[in-house]
């Protein structure tokens, strides 16, 4: 049951992500899903959960196969890290700092991999833009997504 | 356990790098096809749902425009219609002009109203004929309604006209059914005062006032009001008091047709 309803919720986002667009940017909801991975079950599962929506992604995207899988599984990992309260104590605006935090990381490493191992998928300039305003329609999510001792 | 962890972390470092090295020598790995098909077909439904609930919403938007549009051309269209009937009202009141013009065997010119007195006590009003079109001092205005007043001033060019209402015009006036002489003078309101009529002259409310002619500015016969009020039980002192309505509303006037 519970990995249907993961299931479903990566399909949801992958659809949804297709269809909101503020700005003419679409919000990185993958990167929430994978962050909301690591913050409710460990680094570990995170990690997987990340890589595994990660490398979808790139399988729909039908292009180089790699970069969501590190950026979305790193997003996973380090979201643990950042609000388990070993080394930070959650609190909403944490959250909200991680999340846009790690969805720049993610971009960060989408970007660099494809333009490393493929070609730069648009100017230096737009990338950061893009990156920046995903990082912003990402962060409320940290407010909402709570660690398992917080509830 | 730690080092499970970190052994993950790298294993999914070095796949990725593995898979994107090899691809980006080889080609894309061909893939997703099941994934797109089904993301496909999820599209297609949520855009003919989207499309369901946005649909009123455009009409609505379409409607909102067509209506702006409809209302810009109403605007344009009165616009177009008022100065029609502008056009109209002109040409019937220069005809009216005209024809009082030719009847009167001492005309000057017809002027048009250009301005009014800015001092908001006086009654004078700016016309556009002066000394040039043949206008001089105390020469009376009219139209087609009745006496206007007199020119008081005059420019080359422009003239000014003291109209019935103001505190400074007087006219020697008569009654048209009694024929009793009396004057006429301003108050500074919209009703004039009908002076030095006796008591024992009887006057009704309705009775025309015309110029007697006798002051020698006004020519006789030009009609000036109808008596609005008589009160003879003494606040006119030795004459009955009088108050007379000009026919012609100085606010309604735009040309006056001036006569010596």
């Amino acid at each position: 049951m519970k990995y249907l309803a993961w299931t479903a919720a990566v399909l949801l986002t992958f659809m949804l992500q297709g269809r909101i667009s503020i700005l003419g940017i679409s919000p990185n909801l993958t990167a929430v899903l994978a962050f909301y991975a690591g913050i409710r079950y460990g680094e570990v599962r995170g990690l997987l959960i990340g890589s595994v929506i990660g490398a979808c992604e790139d399988s729909i995207s039908l292009s180089l196969i790699g970069p969501n899988l590190l950026g979305k599984g790193m997003v996973g990992f380090f979201s643990s890290f950042f609000v388990s309260g070993g080394v930070f104590r959650w609190t909403p605006l944490l959250g909200m700092i991680a999340i846009a935090f790690l969805t720049t990381i993610d971009n960060s490493i989408v970007f660099l991999s494809k333009s490393i191992f493929d070609k730069m998928p648009s100017a230096p300039g737009s990338g950061l833009f893009i990156a920046l305003m995903q990082s912003l329609l990402s962060a409320p999510a940290g407010i909402f997504i709570r660690p398992r001792h917080v509830d | 356990m730690p080092k499970k962890r970190t052994l993950l972390f790298f294993a999914v470092v070095i796949i990725s790098f593995v898979l994107m090295t090899y691809q980006s020598k080889k080609g894309y790995i061909p893939s997703g096809n099941i994934f797109n098909v089904f993301l496909g077909g999820s599209q297609t439904i949520m855009q003919s749902v989207s499309d369901a609930f946005k649909r009123p919403f455009v009409r609505m938007a379409l409607r909102e425009e067509e209506n702006v549009r409809l209302k810009r051309q109403i605007a344009d269209l009165l616009q177009e219609r008022g100065k029609f009937q502008e056009a109209i009202l002109e040409n019937k009141r220069l005809t009216e002009l005209l024809k009082l013009g030719e009847s009167s065997r001492n005309s000057v010119s017809s002027a048009r109203i250009i301005g009014r007195d800015i001092v908001q006590w006086t009654h004078t009003l700016l016309l556009d004929k002066g000394q040039k079109d043949g206008v001089g001092k105390d020469m009376a205005a009219i139209t087609p309604r009745g006496l206007a007043g007199k020119i008081t001033n005059v420019s080359v060019s422009y003239s000014y006209l003291l109209l019935l209402t103001d505190i400074n015009f007087a006219a020697a006036v008569r009654l048209q059914e009694s024929r009793k002489e009396g004057i006429l003078a301003g108050n500074g309101t919209r009703i004039c005062g009908l002076k030095y009529i006796p008591y024992e002259e009887e006057v009704k409310p309705g009775d025309i006032v015309i110029t007697s002619g006798l002051d020698l500015l006004f020519p006789a016969g030009i009609p000036v009001g109808y008596v609005s009020k008589v009160d003879n039980r003494g606040r006119g002192g030795n004459f009955q008091y009088i108050e007379v309505i000009p026919f012609q509303d100085d606010t309604k006037m735009e040309e006056v047709l001036i006569i010596r």
